[in-house]
């Protein structure tokens, strides 16, 4: 199973940048965009940092990918 | 390829690793048979590395800055990259000891085989001196310097 996220989508619907996006949650753009690539797994406050800020359940934004 | 100024800051470790063990490790190869006391300019050669490191990092940084005025604070993803680096330098670094302490074994050893065949010659060649001791911790300290400050590089740039 590989933890999928949907940040990229929910990022630009809410129309953050990936440098304001990582401002307000307190990380860099590049950790930003690792993520959105599935190249780094945030540590569970940041996830719940990020489902905060854009107003969305973890779960919603963050979910196994069972294949 | 654009560089990060992290990414820039690991490569100017490895630039800094890498000259260091051009210009300065011939000196101490080159006098590894001699003890620190009778090594020539041995003093001069200290003050030229602390100099030319306290000049050569000043410059490095001061250039950095310049070209990335914004600050860039370190996050969660630095702390994992440099705990993974850090973990290999120090496993490289105890790995090192063994091969060090190998190194010091092996002189005694043949010494005292090379005793046994009175050949006075050879047996000073395997004299262990200060100087020796001190050329191969520089050589192992260059080494995991350098690999540990790649794979940090290698991590920033695919993780």
């Amino acid at each position: 199973m590989m933890l999928k996220n949907n940040l990229k989508e929910i990022r630009q619907k809410n129309g953050f940048t990936q440098e304001e996006l990582g401002t307000d949650v307190g990380v860099s753009r590049q950790t930003i965009i690792s993520i959105e690539r599935y190249r780094y797994k945030p540590t569970l406050e940041l996830a719940m940092k990020l489902a905060e800020k854009l107003n969305i359940k973890i779960e919603k934004l963050f979910y196994f990918d069972k294949e | 390829m654009t560089l990060s100024k992290k990414e820039i800051s690991i490569l100017v470790e490895i630039i800094y690793s890498i000259v260091f063990a051009l210009i300065f490790l011939p000196y101490f190869y080159e006098n590894q048979e001699k003890t620190l006391i009778l090594m020539d300019g041995v003093i001069e050669k200290i003050f030229q590395i602390i100099i030319s490191t306290v000049i050569y990092f000043s410059i490095a940084y001061s250039v950095l800055e310049v070209i990335y005025k914004k600050k860039e604070t370190g996050d969660e993803r630095d702390d994992m990259i440099n705990s993974k680096s850090y973990k290999l330098g120090y496993l490289l670094y105890e790995f090192s000891l063994f091969i060090f302490i190998g190194y010091v074994c092996s002189k005694f050893q043949n010494k005292e085989l090379l005793n046994l065949t009175g050949n006075q010659e050879l047996y000073n060649s395997f004299e262990l001196t200060d100087g020796g001791i001190v050329f191969f911790v520089l050589v192992l300290l260059a080494f995991t310097s350098i690999i540990k400050s790649l794979y940090q590089f290698y991590l920033y740039r695919t993780v």
